[in-house]
């Protein structure tokens, strides 16, 4: 029998499939999420159930007996939702609790490695997101932006903007994912959108856009055009939502 | 004229300065305020040419009094003029930045009256910026030789970055072409502004609140290919900037043809395969712990534009290679071609856990495709037959991706972002 665990998708229900191949004698062969279980008749599933404190345990005993930065990198890892990460992600941590802070080190090592390039790649998009995010002015002065980024990143983005635009009320929306966040000067939270959301834009919205459209173009030098340069720097599938770019 | 014409004017009359980074200041948003820095700065576009956009960068007015023969602003220039007023400059920075087009403002501008009014002018607008608008975002601003002391001291207050550009590489070069410029009028405003940080630096380790003075460090350009300075005499150059006045960053531009001068040479395009080979070089002196002397001589002037510094470097010195990547230490492995900072600490790291064999490397990031004829893994080399520097050369060159060029480029022009080792 190949065992599955099966659980809700959340970064606490995968911290508790964690605890449970620990101490259980079914080890699992993959951990899977609701979404993405597989019919097969050779599969033995095990729905894990998602407890706080459990989940709690987990998460302190990898930030003390590992390192803070490797609950880190396991936490954008779970972002990325890469198929099959979280059986990269308990390899890791069952790694990491035999060797402790410097498991990061490790490069040779196969799952250190995964965790590692999946942690780069999902930071990477984060970093090019706090400058390629395009908010636009709603009539209450609500700024909006929408994205739909290749990893679930909203929730690691949002604090980059509520230390800049603490005085700000702000909506980031993940079109892809259909979750946004929401910030009131005060407080912010993750929420799932359904349907569309009735947008009417600031008056001098339109002008601060054409502003920066024509700022876009005159700033380029002709003469050292370079377009595959500017692509690989900024690709394509981003422009989408940027105002120069036509989005 | 509108804002909108005036925005067009002002930013093409200042794209010819390279510099865009927003990086090496902290500044922190204060309660009711808006903006931080980000210590690494953060990239928001690409203009068509490939470069970044981070700043607004904008004059404030391109009236100048002066008639430098290499600038576009030159008072002699038949050329349409404009001059943004400090509540245009104020609301343009403030309404771009919180739709996060910018992470600041890049604020430079031409001379008009004398340069002590031009700094009034500026100080007027950062001032207004920080304490009316609570703006704590990126600012970077020009310092205009022969300004006083006394203007440039309080800007620095204010802003978190400076810079005063050299242009011309030697004092021939400003005499031909920038006749109201010398050297002791930039290299004196360079000095102050050096002293003044390490200044405020002492101040701050005994008083907390004691203010930040260009906590982001002063940068300068040099412009590529409008004098007949060599690569040596401009690398030499910035050498001396990094090691005797501190400077974060010089810049490096190919010069575009703006004017026609009995002065100024006569080019097809901007020489911009030049340009990035100093960017290489430039890297190699602040990361790379390579010195000007060892990159180029007399005998060889000037780059090579067929391969980058750093391969010509180690072809030159092919007697001290193959290194044998399980043994040898930092220092010697950030020589190695195509093993970056990065990876030659992940080597130093992971070699900890057991000897790293041919395919570690792979893993570790390291360009194998240049660094193979250099490096022996295990005591086994995997690179020719033989160690003769001309064939690796030729291999190097030809045998490489073709687009390896372009990916080289722009990996040098992000900055190396995320790496927090790469402060720039």
């Amino acid at each position: 029998m190949i065992n599955h665990y099966i659980y809700d998708g959340s970064f606490d229900g995968l911290l508790n499939a964690i605890y449970k191949a620990y101490y259980t004698p079914d080890k699992p062969d993959k951990i899977l999420s609701y979404e993405k279980r597989e019919d097969n008749f050779l599969v033995k599933e095990i729905l894990i159930d998602t407890d706080a404190k459990k989940a709690k345990k987990v998460y302190e005993a990898i930030d003390k007996k590992i390192s803070p930065a490797a609950l880190r990198k396991i936490y954008y890892a779970y972002l990325s939702e890469i198929d099959g990460i979280e059986m990269d992600i308990l390899n890791f941590v069952r790694l990491g609790f035999k060797i402790g802070t410097d498991i990061e080190l490790n490069l040779a090592n196969e799952a250190v490695f995964k965790i590692e390039s999946i942690y780069n790649k999902v930071s990477h998009e984060r970093h090019r997101m706090t400058g390629l995010i395009r908010f636009k002015e709603l009539k209450n002065n609500i700024l909006y932006a929408e994205i739909s980024p290749d990893y679930n990143l909203v929730g690691i983005i949002a604090p980059h903007f509520i230390k800049r635009l603490s005085n700000e009320n702000f909506i980031i929306h993940d079109k892809k994912r259909n979750i946004s966040v929401f910030y009131n000067k005060k407080e912010w939270i993750v929420r799932e959108i359904k349907g569309d959301l009735n947008i009417i834009f600031n008056e001098k919205e339109e002008d601060y856009q054409n502003l920066w459209k024509m700022y876009f173009k005159s700033i380029s030098i002709k003469e050292k055009f370079n377009p595959k340069l500017q692509r690989s720097n900024m690709p394509k599938k981003y422009w989408k939502y940027l105002i120069e770019k036509g989005g | 004229m509108d804002v909108l014409d005036k925005l067009r004017i002002l930013s093409d009359a200042a794209k010819y300065d390279v510099s865009c980074s927003s990086s090496g200041s902290g500044r922190k948003n204060k309660k009711g305020g808006i903006g931080s820095a980000s210590i690494n700065g953060i990239c928001h576009s690409w203009s068509d040419d490939g470069r970044c956009i981070s700043l607004l960068k904008i004059l404030m007015t391109n009236y100048c009094i002066y008639d430098c023969a290499y600038c576009v602003n030159r008072s002699s220039n038949d050329l349409e003029r404009a001059t943004l007023t400090p509540d245009e400059i104020v609301d343009l920075t403030i309404n771009f930045y919180r739709r996060n087009y910018i992470e600041g403002l890049f604020l430079s501008s031409a001379i008009i009256k004398s340069p002590n009014h031009t700094m009034e002018l500026i100080l007027n607008v950062v001032k207004r910026l920080r304490e009316v608008e609570g703006f704590n975002g990126y600012i970077h601003t020009k310092a205009i030789p022969h300004a006083d002391k006394r203007i440039i001291d309080e800007i620095g207050l204010y802003v978190d970055r400076m810079s005063i550009n050299i242009e011309l590489p030697s004092e021939n070069g400003l005499k031909l072409l920038a006749p109201n410029k010398t050297k002791k009028s930039i290299l004196t405003p360079m000095g102050n502004i050096r002293n003044r940080i390490v200044e405020t630096r002492e101040e701050k380790k005994k008083f907390k609140y004691a203010n930040s003075f260009v906590p982001g460090g002063q940068s300068t350009q040099l412009i590529v290919g409008a004098t007949e300075d060599n690569d040596l005499k401009i690398l030499k150059l910035s050498e001396g900037l990094y090691d005797g006045y501190n400077l974060k960053r010089v810049y490096y531009s190919a010069y575009v043809p703006v004017a026609k001068s009995p002065n100024l040479p006569v080019l097809d395009s901007p020489p911009v395969i030049r340009e990035n080979r100093l960017y290489q070089a430039d890297w190699l002196l602040r990361f790379y712990k390579f010195k000007a002397d060892e990159l180029l001589d007399e005998n060889m002037p000037n780059f090579d534009l067929s391969l980058d510094p750093k391969c010509n470097w180690a072809l030159r010195n092919i007697g001290i290679f193959p290194v044998e990547i399980n043994r040898a230490d930092y220092n010697t492995l950030l020589r190695v071609p195509g093993i970056g900072v990065k990876s030659a600490r992940r080597i130093v790291a992971a070699r900890k856990f057991g000897p790293l064999n041919y395919d570690n490397l792979k893993k570790l990031n390291i360009v194998l495709k240049r660094a193979k004829y250099f490096i022996t893994c295990n005591g086994k080399y995997y690179g020719m037959s033989s160690m003769n520097p001309e064939k690796i050369r030729k291999k190097l060159i030809y045998g490489l991706d073709r687009n390896i060029f372009e990916k080289q480029l722009s990996l040098w022009e992000m900055g190396g972002f995320n790496d927090k080792s790469l402060h720039i």
